[in-house]
Order: C-alpha cells, then sequence, then structure tokens
C-alpha cells in the first residue's frame, strides 16, 4: 500500500512555481491566439500575400497565354512602360481622378453629415439611406443608368441643358470629368455614414466649453470636433485614395478608355494589357508600379494627418 | 466541463468536415450519372463549369457558348443537350453561357487558371488564330474527312482555310453568314432616298451613298442619319466593312500576313467620313459600340445601322417600328466585299482523351447528325457551311428573313479574321477611329494602326 501510494507520487508532476505557472498559461494563451488567427492567416497568405509576390515575380517576365514559354527581361517591362505613352496617359488621368475625387468626396461627406449628423433619427437615416443607395446598387446598374443620363439623343442631360447631340461621354474635353463625377456618386455613401457616427461621437462637453469660451463656430469645428474626427477622415483619404486609384468599371462600361485614351488609367490599361494583348508580365509590371503609388499616397496621407493630430 | 466542450467542438468540426467532403463526392457522382440527371439542372451546375471528369464509363463534359443566335439561350441549348441526352446517355454535358462583353475575360482567366471548358463555340478569329494559336485546343483533322472538306468547301473555301493553322483544324464549323448593313426604309422611303439604292440587289454606291444622306438630313427623317460607333471593339466588322468598302480597300493582305488599313484606298474612305461627320451628315460616337448603335436605330433615332446580321433582325424585331432593310456596304463600284462570319466548335486541349472524345462526339451530334444538324443551324439564324443541308429555312416561319440574307450571301468577301494579332488590332481599330473622329489626319492614325498592328502578328 505504501509502495503503491510512493509510486502513485512519483508519477505526479512536479508542482511549478507561479513564475513558472504563469509561463505556461502566456504560451497556452499565445497558441490558441494564433490557432484562432491561423484560418485568416491562411487566407491572407494564400489570397493577397502570394498573388502580390507572384506578380513581383511575374512582372520580370515576358509572358503571354503559354506561361511555359516565359522569358525572363529583367527590369524590361519597367522600362517599356515609362516609354509607354499610353501608360503615361493612364498616369496623368489616373493622378487627375484621384487628385479631384478624393478631397471632394471628402468635403463633400464631411459638410454633408455635418449638416445631417444632429437631426432627428429618422431623418438622419433617411439621409444616410439616399446617400448610400449608389454604393449598394451595382455598379453595372448605376453605369446603365448614367449611361442613359448621358446619352447624346435622347439623354436626360442634354434635355436639361437643351443639347441634344453633344456626346458628354464621347468627347475629349468631358469625359473623364464626366467619370470623376459618377465616381463621386458612388464614392460618397460610405464616408458619410463614417462621418456621421464619428460626428456624432464628438465629445460635446469639450464642445460647450469651447462655446462658453466664446469660440466660433469655425472654432469649435476646427479646434475641437476636427482634431476628434481626424482618425475617421484618415481612414476615409485612404480608401477614398485607394478606390480612386482602382477605378476601373466605370470606364470599362461607359468608354473602354475612350475617347482616345482621353480616361484610360492605369487600372484600365492594366486590364486591355493582360487580357486583350496577353502581356500578363507587362500588365503585372504596372500592377507592382500601381500598388507603390498607392502606397506612397497612403503614407503621405498618414503622415499629414498625424502631423494634424 | 471545458474539456467536454471542446471534445464536442473537435466532434462537430469534423463531423462537419466529414459532411462536406460527403456532399462533394455525391455532387460529383451525379454529374457522371446523366441519365438519372435532369438536363436543366445540369447546365446549371456552375461549380461543374471548370472542368469535366471521367469515372468509369461515363463522362463529364463542359461547353461555353457565346451568343450566337438560340446559343445564348440557355433553354434552347438545353433542349438540344437533352437530344444529345437520348442518344449518349453516358456522357453529361455543363452549359455555361458567355456574352462578347466578359467572355474573351472569362476564358483568358480559365486558361491562365488551367480551368478552361472541353467545348467552346465561337468563330476562327479566336479558336484558331488566338487560342489554337497559342497550342491550347485540339487539332480536329480527324473529323475533317474529305466528304466533310467537299462539302463546306462547295459551299465557301474560305471557311475551310480559316478552321486552320498550319495544317490543324482547331474549328469544325457550323454555320456562316455576311455581316450587312441595314437601313429604316420607312426613313428613306419619306426623305426620297429610296431612288440611291438598288432594293433588288440591295447594293449602293459610294455617290449613291453620300446623295442618301443628304437626302435624309434635308428631309430631317431621323434625329440622325448613321452612328459610326467607335467606343469599344463590339461589332467592329461593321466599321471594318464601311471602311474597307466606300473605295474597294482591303483589311490584310491576301496571304493574311499583314494589316493594309493605310493603302490609300483606306485613307480615302477614312478622309471622306472624317468629311462626313464634319458636314453633320454622319454622327462619330466615341463612346458607342455596336449594342448602343443597334438601339439607337431600333428606336428611330439612325436611319441606318452599320451592324446587321439576321441574328440582330431576330433580337431587336420586337423593338423596332419600321422596316430594317439589309443592304450591302456601299462601294465605289457598285460590288460590295462583305465580312463573313463563321462559327463553330472548338475543344480546349484538357489532357483527358476520354472527354477529347467525348467532346468530339458532341459536336458530331450538333453539326452533323442527320436529324440535328439542320435544326442546329436553324438555331443560329444563320446559314449552313455544309451544302448538303441546303436551305434550312425552307418552308419555315423564318424563310423570308433568311431569304433577304441570302441575297446578300455572294457579296461574301476575303475571310480575313485569321491574320495574326487579331486579338490586339480589334482595340487599335476603334482607337484608330477615335484618332481620325477627333481630328488626326487619316494617314498618320491608318499608319500608326497598321504599324502597331502589324507588330503583333508573330
Amino acid at each position: 500500500m505504501t509502495q503503491r501510494s510512493n509510486a502513485a507520487a512519483s508519477k505526479q508532476p512536479p508542482k511549478l512555481s507561479v513564475h513558472q505557472r504563469s509561463r505556461v498559461l502566456a504560451r497556452k494563451e499565445t497558441l490558441s491566439a494564433y490557432l484562432f488567427l491561423l484560418p485568416s492567416l491562411i487566407f491572407f497568405l494564400g489570397f493577397v500575400v502570394a498573388p502580390m509576390v507572384m506578380c513581383l515575380v511575374y512582372s520580370f517576365f515576358d509572358m503571354g497565354l503559354n506561361m511555359d514559354e516565359a522569358t525572363f527581361v529583367g527590369l524590361g517591362n519597367y522600362f517599356e512602360m515609362f516609354q509607354d505613352a499610353i501608360f503615361r496617359k493612364g498616369f496623368l488621368n489616373t493622378v487627375i481622378i484621384v487628385v479631384v475625387a478624393v478631397p471632394t468626396v471628402t468635403a463633400f461627406s464631411l459638410w454633408v453629415s455635418s449638416a445631417i449628423y444632429q437631426m432627428k433619427a429618422f431623418t438622419r437615416s433617411f439621409y444616410r439611406c439616399v446617400f448610400y443607395l449608389p454604393v449598394v446598387t451595382g455598379t453595372v446598374a448605376v453605369t446603365v443608368v448614367w449611361k442613359w443620363m448621358f446619352n447624346p439623343y435622347n439623354g436626360l442631360i442634354n434635355q436639361i441643358f437643351d443639347s441634344v447631340g453633344f456626346n458628354w461621354l464621347g468627347n475629349p474635353k468631358t469625359a473623364l470629368a464626366c467619370i470623376i463625377m459618377i465616381l463621386f456618386t458612388t464614392s460618397i455613401g460610405q464616408p458619410i455614414v463614417l462621418y456621421v457616427a464619428a460626428l456624432g461621437n464628438v465629445d460635446h462637453s469639450l464642445v460647450e466649453a469651447a462655446q462658453v469660451d466664446g469660440a466660433t463656430k469655425f472654432q469649435v469645428f476646427w479646434k475641437v470636433k476636427w482634431p476628434q474626427i481626424m482618425p475617421t477622415t484618415l481612414y476615409i483619404l485612404v480608401i477614398t485614395t485607394i478606390n480612386s486609384f482602382q477605378c476601373f468599371a466605370l470606364i470599362q462600361l461607359l468608354t473602354s478608355g475612350g475617347p482616345n485614351h482621353a480616361t484610360d488609367t492605369i487600372m484600365y490599361y492594366i486590364f486591355d494589357m493582360a487580357y486583350k494583348y496577353h502581356r500578363f508580365g507587362y500588365a503585372n509590371a504596372m500592377g507592382v508600379i500601381l500598388a507603390i503609388i498607392i502606397a506612397i499616397f497612403s503614407a503621405v496621407q498618414f503622415k499629414l494627418a498625424k502631423s494634424e493630430t | 466541463m471545458k474539456k467536454l466542450l471542446a471534445l464536442l467542438l473537435a466532434l462537430t468540426m469534423t463531423f462537419g468536415m466529414v459532411a462536406c467532403g460527403s456532399k462533394e463526392t455525391t455532387d460529383a457522382d451525379q454529374t457522371t450519372e446523366p441519365g438519372t440527371m435532369e438536363t436543366g439542372d445540369t447546365a446549371n451546375t456552375g461549380d461543374t463549369a471548370e472542368g469535366g471528369e471521367t469515372t468509369g464509363d461515363a463522362t463529364a463534359i463542359t461547353i461555353w457558348t457565346y451568343p450566337i443566335g438560340k446559343f445564348g439561350d440557355r433553354d434552347s441549348v438545353n433542349e438540344l443537350i437533352a437530344k444529345f441526352n437520348e442518344v449518349h446517355p453516358e456522357i453529361s454535358v455543363t452549359l455555361e453561357l458567355l456574352d462578347y462583353t466578359n467572355g474573351d475575360t472569362q476564358v483568358t482567366g480559365a486558361i491562365t487558371a488551367g480551368t478552361t471548358p472541353d467545348i467552346i463555340m465561337e468563330g476562327p478569329e479566336r479558336l484558331v488564330t488566338n487560342w489554337g494559336a497559342a497550342g491550347k485546343m485540339v487539332d480536329l483533322s480527324d473529323l475533317w474527312t474529305d466528304e466533310v472538306k467537299a462539302d463546306i468547301e462547295a459551299t465557301s473555301p474560305s471557311v475551310v482555310s480559316a478552321c486552320q493553322l498550319d495544317g490543324k483544324y482547331y474549328e469544325y464549323p457550323l454555320c456562316m453568314t455576311t455581316h450587312t448593313m441595314a437601313i429604316n426604309y420607312e426613313a428613306f422611303e419619306a426623305a426620297g432616298a429610296l431612288q440611291y439604292i438598288d432594293e433588288e440587289t440591295r447594293t449602293w454606291t459610294t455617290e449613291d451613298f453620300q446623295n442618301a444622306l443628304k437626302a435624309l438630313k434635308d428631309a430631317g427623317a431621323t434625329p440622325v442619319n448613321g452612328i459610326v460607333y467607335c467606343g469599344g471593339q463590339g461589332g467592329d466588322q461593321g466599321t471594318r466593312a464601311l471602311v474597307n468598302n466606300l473605295f474597294s480597300g482591303t483589311y490584310t493582305n491576301a496571304e493574311h500576313t499583314e494589316y493594309t488599313a493605310n493603302s490609300p484606298e483606306n485613307v480615302e474612305a477614312l478622309t471622306l467620313l472624317q468629311t462626313l461627320v464634319n458636314d453633320g451628315l454622319l454622327v462619330a460616337d466615341p463612346a458607342a459600340q455596336a449594342a448602343d448603335e443597334l438601339q439607337q436605330f431600333a428606336n428611330g433615332t439612325a436611319a441606318m445601322t452599320f451592324c446587321w446580321n439576321a441574328s440582330n433582325k431576330a433580337q431587336y424585331a420586337a423593338d423596332v417600328s419600321f422596316t430594317p432593310f439589309a443592304m450591302a456596304f456601299p462601294s465605289d463600284d457598285g460590288e460590295p466585299e462583305l465580312c463573313g462570319g463563321i462559327w463553330g466548335f472548338g475543344i480546349f486541349d484538357n489532357g483527358d482523351q476520354a472527354r477529347i472524345d467525348a467532346a468530339k462526339t458532341f459536336i458530331q451530334f450538333v453539326c452533323d447528325d442527320e436529324t440535328q444538324a439542320a435544326a442546329s443551324v436553324q438555331m443560329t439564324g444563320f446559314f449552313p457551311v455544309r451544302s448538303s443541308l441546303g436551305n434550312v429555312y425552307a418552308s419555315t416561319e423564318t424563310e423570308a428573313d433568311a431569304d433577304e440574307f441570302l441575297t446578300l450571301m455572294p457579296y461574301l468577301g476575303d475571310y480575313y479574321n485569321v491574320t495574326g494579332g487579331w486579338t490586339e488590332q480589334r482595340t487599335l481599330w476603334f482607337n484608330m477611329l477615335q484618332q481620325v473622329f477627333s481630328g488626326t489626319d487619316a494617314q498618320t492614325a491608318a499608319d500608326t494602326f497598321v504599324e502597331s498592328a502589324n507588330a503583333n502578328i508573330k
């Protein structure tokens, strides 16, 4: 009996100190955390990181439909890109879209949100719904409606301006402006919803204190509200910038990059090169450059926003 | 308690995974038993569209069709598949419909991902020049027996040459047609412009064309006379034929080894079109593709369309409140050369001989079966490539419509769509037209086009 109890006692795990137990616990928690992360990590690696790496690798190759006939060209695709007049035109158009659309969308969303965030719940929801509708409506449906409105012969726009026959989307001087305008209408929904929420969360005691101290409405906004909604503004700037850089469906469905490349963007040109010319290496190289440009723009925005706060 | 919960959770997940796995197996089994499956179900099974499979005695294949007449209609193709399964229950066919806006992108995506269908239905410009030249298609030479060749050659030798590349046949053709233009008969009548067309032969000269445009404008019969669309590659056969015919130019040389759109005849035609647009006799629309232009024609906004054929006539029949009168493109000598359209089947090389054989069986049923071939051609709304089929529309409801286009068949010109770099030049063509209509000198724009297009010929 004594022998048995001695044997059982010898099998028991040695007692751990508090420090050791907390380390074991921490290790277990870390393991659990990684296990929980694992599914999304697998998807992230498989569908984001791996394609990015493949994109970078392919950009050094000249490859068509036959991947096995791909030839290594080093930086050839990159050199070609900067000598390509259509790429340069697409780059310029992309920058114009971003430079015009991003501030306009952000400023307009902030203005609308400022007007509606203090309204009654029902009215506020109504406006949010109205501005969000173009976002939830399919791009194709939105595009079809706009195409009809811009129709030169029986479109609504020409009826309003009494300019029947004027081809808004077919004129190099107006086509890009039309694209930016449509992009604007489909981009403001989400920023408005975000700004309404952010403005609703502004600390009212600070606002009241500023008002008591005699601050003007502009000062209250600029000194009190603006710093508090800056994180939201930064997020809106980044997503609007990325969306503007990646504007594709509107151009594909409305103008196919025309007239005379007036609405070509980098994104559309990438599609053109990959799926019409089957120049996958060249398209990947442009994709890499586009990603770098977006990263630079986003970094600048982060930096500026940081200095503001 | 925690351990018990964890065990339960683990068991649930394990069973869930097993169940998912079982379902996949069940689906696969179903796919290989076509006799027990309704065709509609097969056709709607999107998840098997990436590729068929072979299990035991049964073979599952997939077919992707572009909207060639009723081959763009799911019910009609399902009906065809059901007829096929009556004869060949051992082969199940999964259908996926493509459209001309996104179809090429889908196919290119499938090629790069290795998930191409077994059968695809389209013309030699895609099946032969594009995918065949890239080594993605199966050589169908065994289907092209001497008898078949002779039968098709009797209709048009260019069909036989269009379906092959370097001695290998990548397409087995079913039907063909000529692409024409059409006029709004009543609008022409009201403007007194019918005098400029030969109603019997459906031809007119370039001079007649210009006079008709002036008469139409003076009468104001329709808001615009005609729209030269150049917003994309859709329906570009119409603008090519318009340019080539005005002064009897050619799009490529006779050997199909280089593009010749910058020839003096073509440049003269482009310059004339530029002038007609500047004079308000025609409208150039860089935002419109053929579908947009056709809609304006059907609405009665435009008095003519440059993109017409039997299929379009059937498609827009319900929209028009006038008589669309099919015409050849105007030419300086009154002898037009119309662009041809050939459609048929090709097989992607997926490396599975059983599936390739099954795909060939299906194609032969659709194109050659005595009880089915004529009906298959009727589905397209076009005309048979096999002379032995004769007039498949005789004594049918559509006989009159078919006769209208049969009148224009003798004007079938060179089938140049097999020239190398075909896909690439289509983008260049509409961009070139945009340049011309935005004021660029026609010769300069055409030279740039030819230089770029020829650079893509491999």
